[in-house]
């Protein structure tokens, strides 16, 4: 017996010690000098289904022959962590890809970034949407060279079908009332006004971008209209139900691909993969863009967005090569580049954006280019060391909320409560 | 963790070239299991030994870990969130142990025949364990949808109008996890029993039935002791994988709603992992280990009572 229980003990230790591997991308090889080219290595995820890098990389090559790009690919879901990873091991890839604020503000006060003013300088500060998110006391480490921000798509035919006008300079109350006629039941295909998506930023971002709020701050009553919005599409049938919508996994781009859903608020990622969509023959949805429904009838446009930067590493094997190539990618050639393929650049004026609109398959109306130029964006998530931490008791909070275990008074007490506890420490 | 190094019993009065040979013996042994304990070193015992270390400090990644002291256990104990996390754990293994154990040992006695095709079944049984867990995952979210999963429509159908919310549901999302993971982990502790019962001699039910035992009293006085030292190895084995488990979790509700379903694993990775505070997450990763190594001597202990 006690030979058995030797192996079992062997056994249990083996397994409960075994540990899960995580895939990620292989480090990248030593950059060497082939044929007299620099070899420049750009961090990225999810290189095969982000058309951008592609797209700035050829662009870049095309115009710089003694250049060779090659991407360090890493799995989205993992970019932060392997990101982080890599610089605590002292990585020389000379180009990081900041995927948000957060991340940057991280890397930045670690003293991971070099400082690149110059390059900040040289394309233009004025030009250049949400750069101040990257100014850390007057130090700029990594220069925007995308811009997403929210607005609301929606579904031309199905307005037609229902005989209501085009959603221009629409409220909240007057999107709940649009939604709700928009809804219907024909023939066994459920028909959605809208469809809001799980994340919290649908509810929270835009309710701290309309009220000039901080969402680090610990205090959330701000969120009440926003959160009795949501609920109230949610209880009249006019969106899909948010523990559904969960459970099922739902993507939002089949709701409104499949004509499921009249409107949605979204951010204009989705752009770039709805022409793609269409072009492939996946979907024939008829859609046009809208400003994102506004809290005031001032005719002001706020919503919110996050930019996606590129930043030098500090342990970079080619600064001066890694600058160069910012300082394009972020200027007027970059933007040109990437809005060939839909994506909207960070750089933004008149001959950018007409560029934006000549797209195959853009929608062409008044209403979709005023969609374009928003009076005011705010950041998603500001800049700071909390809010990593802020976020996922949010994100906590707000799955309560919308499932309905919480009251919104009750749900935002505990937000309250919980951020400043173990966030804020107070 | 003991481990014994077993050493020959010596012969009387070795020769030198005895003892030479016995030497390379121990040489020859140490090179077979080099380059499997090589990589056990580097991946897992220094690791392990390094987050022992890393819970006493505060380390970011980005600079050298500083020596707090208990500050990281302090903190874990006034949080929330990690007796939350150690009680939807503790639910979990309460739930997924006596569970997967008992369907497996059903499942294997009626399995246990000589019929045709009962290798089909055997293998039915057994699919789901060998099934990618994402899948799993995905498929049982549907079933368990609210409003249009299968589960909730049969459940309005035989007359219950106010059928849980399932994943969506503070009160249901845990119970809906142990149900995927039983019916996932079953089929592989049916094999384990499986060949438990095969191995009881059947002489012993001879016996018993010339005795006069019914089946119930075979059951209970025949197979249940004679499957000890199996049961024994699938407590031990569910237990300690009950407290790690992670993946099912992440993918069905990445511990919602709310903090309804986070496990104590998935606390250490989103705090580790997720906001960069390693020394934090170490010392909640100690504390798991603690848990695990207690219930699983104590396991050991009972188990050699027994065995006296």
């Amino acid at each position: 017996m006690k030979r058995t229980t030797l192996a079992v003990i062997a056994l249990a230790v083996t397994a409960g010690l075994g540990l899960t591997g995580c895939a990620g991308a292989a480090g990248p090889a030593e950059p060497q000098a082939a044929d007299g080219k620099t070899k420049l290595t750009v961090s990225v995820w999810n290189y095969a289904g982000t058309p951008e890098f592609k797209a700035l990389f050829d662009g870049y090559e095309a115009s710089h022959p003694n250049v060779d790009i090659e991407p360090v690919d890493i799995l989205a879901d993992d970019y932060p962590q392997k990101v982080t990873t890599m610089l605590a091991g002292g990585d020389t890839t000379d180009v990081l890809t900041m995927k948000n604020v957060i991340d940057y503000s991280r890397y930045a006060n670690n003293g991971q970034l070099q400082e690149i003013n110059s390059v900040v300088d040289k394309v233009g500060k004025d030009n250049l949407a949400s750069i101040d998110a990257f100014d850390i006391n007057g130090k700029y480490f990594a220069a925007p060279y995308r811009q997403d921000f929210w607005l609301l798509y929606y579904n031309k035919d199905l307005f037609k079908a229902a005989g209501v006008e085009d959603p221009k300079d629409l409220t909240w109350e007057k999107y709940t009332e649009l939604a709700k006629k928009l809804t219907s039941q024909a023939d066994g295909k459920k028909v959605y006004g809208t469809y809001h998506h799980i994340w919290r930023s649908v509810v929270q971002a835009i309710s701290a971008a309309q009220n000039g709020a901080d969402q680090n701050s610990g205090e959330y009553g701000y969120f009440q209209d926003q959160y009795n919005t949501a609920l109230d599409l949610q209880k009249s049938g006019a969106t899909l139900d948010f523990g559904t919508a969960k459970s099922q996994k739902t993507s939002y781009r089949t709701m409104f691909e499949s004509g499921q859903a009249a409107m949605m608020p979204m951010g204009t990622w989705y752009i770039s993969s709805l022409l793609q969509a269409k072009k492939d023959g996946k979907t024939n949805v008829n859609w046009g863009l809208a400003p994102m429904p506004q809290k005031n009838d001032d005719g002001k446009v706020t919503t919110f967005g996050s930019p996606t930067a590129f930043a030098v590493n500090k342990n970079a094997a080619h600064s001066d090569e890694a600058k160069k190539f910012i300082e394009w990618a972020a200027g007027e050639e970059g933007a040109k580049a990437i809005s060939k393929i839909g994506v909207v650049p960070a750089l933004q004026n008149d001959s950018v954006t007409a560029e934006y609109f000549k797209l195959d398959g853009m929608p062409t109306d008044e209403l979709s280019k005023k969609a374009f130029t928003p009076g005011d964006t705010a950041l998603e998530m500001p800049v700071s060391d909390k809010s990593a931490a802020t976020d996922k008791i949010l994100n906590q909070e707000h799955e309560l909320i919308m499932v309905g275990e919480k009251s919104v008074t009750d749900g935002i007490a505990e937000m309250d409560k919980r951020v400043k506890s173990e966030v804020l420490g107070q | 963790m003991t481990t014994e190094t077993i050493t020959p019993t010596p012969a009387p009065a070795l020769s030198r070239g005895n003892r030479k040979q016995a030497r390379r013996n121990t040489l020859i042994g140490w090179t077979f299991i080099l380059p499997n304990f090589l990589g056990f070193l580097a991946f897992t015992l220094i690791p392990v030994l390094a987050a022992f270390a890393l819970s006493f400090m505060e380390w970011t990644s980005f600079s050298a870990p500083k020596w707090v002291g208990l500050a990281n256990f302090q903190r874990m104990f006034a949080s929330d969130s990690f007796w939350i996390a150690l009680r939807n754990t503790v639910v979990y293994a309460l739930g997924h142990v006596p569970l997967t154990m008992a369907l497996a040992l059903i499942l294997a006695m009626l399995l246990n025949r000589k019929l045709k095709g009962i290798g089909f079944f055997r293998v039915a049984i057994f699919f789901p364990y060998i099934t990618s867990l994402v899948a799993v995952a995905v498929v049982w979210n549907m079933l368990f949808s609210p409003d249009t999963g299968p589960i909730n429509q049969f459940l309005h159908a035989v007359g219950i109008a106010e059928a849980p919310g399932w994943t969506s549901s503070s009160d249901w999302a845990l119970p809906a996890v142990i149900i995927t993971s039983v019916w996932r982990d079953m089929g592989y502790y049916m094999v384990l029993y499986l060949a438990g019962l095969q191995a009881i001699p059947t002489e012993l039910y001879e016996a018993a039935e010339v005795d006069g035992a019914s089946a119930w009293q075979r059951f209970w006085n025949v197979t249940i002791p004679s499957l000890r030292p199996t049961t024994f190895f699938v407590v031990v084995m569910l237990t300690v994988s009950s407290f790690k488990v992670f993946d099912l979790i992440v993918v069905m509700t990445n511990g919602g709603p709310g903090r309804s379903t986070t496990v104590l694993s998935q606390l250490i990775y989103q705090e580790g992992i997720g906001e960069g505070k390693f020394g934090y997450s170490s010392a909640i990763s100690l504390v798991l280990f603690i848990i695990v190594l207690t219930i699983t001597v104590l396991q050991f202990k009972i188990q050699q009572r027994r065995e006296r």
